[in-house]
């Protein structure tokens, strides 16, 4: 299992807020070295590898997660609770998991 | 029945300029009787109108979080009247509201974000409205922000409250249609609508988080206005992108 993290460098270098907030969750749990590799969206570059991935895959905000299992199957995680829960074997709770989706990413509620 | 996930791509293309009322019957015809219509109290009840002319067994659930307008929760009721059905309100937890209230107050939103307090008022409830069915309707539509919502697709497998082990697929029958087509279909066809649209709101959600917009805004910007900035510092879209440059 291969897994990448898109993240969003803004222009004054720092991660995105949502970034920084993902990989605070990912380093409290002792799950950072999970990430196999970081891709970087960069603002005001539409041809960063992060930005060009975000475009292939219909993602719109970072962070996001794409696995790919020892088979070649690829699946996106927009969610970090998600990913951690399905594919980093760490329990979430049902509140953390809800916690972690924006409604507004949902949409109809 | 049920569409092949494999082929929701293939499907979302095919459908994506067909009426909504294709799309809701294909919904229908696929997914009956677990399948369910989001009605946020909004100009989503044009959604709740096609399928009741449609017909068919469906279900319509609504998130009552406990801050809606009291047009809204008017709305509700009014549209259960109107359409001889039952809407199905789901409600938060109790505890978890309470120990959100009792750490941060009523308004922690202001400060933290809104995705802790919608996380327990409207997320959770949704996962457990979710949670018996194969597939849900939303009024989502591309035309509500060009940062969020540029690339809704027709139908989709939901990326996010689905799973490998428990697919669910989410329709968006408005997704190519304008604010003006909505409202056009509600004035043409009589169907009831919530009064705020009456005041200046266009999209409509809690009411400490939902303001009327001016002219020229998108709708979505009557929504958490307040976190303007950190969408679009995440945002991946295009429309981000030429702002920034």
């Amino acid at each position: 299992m291969h897994v990448t993290m898109v993240k969003k460098r803004l222009r004054d270098g720092s991660d995105c807020r949502k970034c920084a907030q993902a990989a605070d969750q990912l380093a409290a749990r002792g799950l950072l070295d999970q990430i196999d590799e970081v891709v970087w969206a960069v603002e005001g570059d539409a041809n960063s590898p992060g930005m060009l991935l975000g475009t292939r895959l219909g993602i719109e905000n970072a962070p996001f997660f794409v696995v790919r299992d020892d088979a070649g199957g690829e699946e996106v995680y927009t969610s970090v609770m998600r990913l951690i829960k399905e594919r980093l074997g760490n329990d979430v709770s049902a509140r953390d998991e809800a916690r972690s989706i924006d409604p507004d990413d949902i949409g109809g509620i | 029945m049920a569409l092949d996930l494999q082929m929701l791509d293939s499907v979302a293309k095919e459908y994506e300029h067909k009426d909504p009322a294709d799309i809701i019957r294909l919904a229908i015809k696929e997914y009956s009787p677990n399948l369910a219509i989001s009605f946020s109290g909004a100009e989503d009840v044009v959604l709740v109108d096609i399928a009741c002319k449609i017909g068919g067994k469906f279900r319509v659930f609504s998130l009552d979080t406990g801050r809606l307008h009291p047009e809204t929760y008017e709305f509700l009721d009014r549209v259960r009247d109107h359409y001889k059905i039952p809407v199905e309100v789901f409600f938060p937890e109790p505890t978890a509201v309470e120990e959100l209230v009792r750490a941060k107050g009523l308004y922690s939103f202001r400060r933290d974000g809104h995705k802790e307090c919608c996380g327990i008022r409207k997320v959770e409830p949704l996962t457990r409205a979710l949670k018996p069915l194969d597939a849900w309707v939303t009024g989502q539509r591309k035309d509500q922000s060009p940062g969020t919502r540029a690339e809704v697709p027709v139908v989709q497998n939901d990326p996010t409250f689905g799973s490998p082990d428990s697919p669910l697929v989410k329709f968006n029958p408005l997704a190519n249609w304008t604010s003006k087509q909505v409202w056009d279909y509600i004035r043409q066809n009589g169907a009831p609508y919530n009064s705020l649209h009456d005041r200046g709101f266009v999209s409509i959600g809690c009411e400490p988080c939902t303001r009327p917009v001016g002219p020229g805004e998108h709708e979505r910007a009557g929504r958490w206005w307040w976190e303007e900035a950190t969408q679009k510092e995440c945002g991946l879209h295009a429309g981000n992108l030429r702002e920034a440059s």
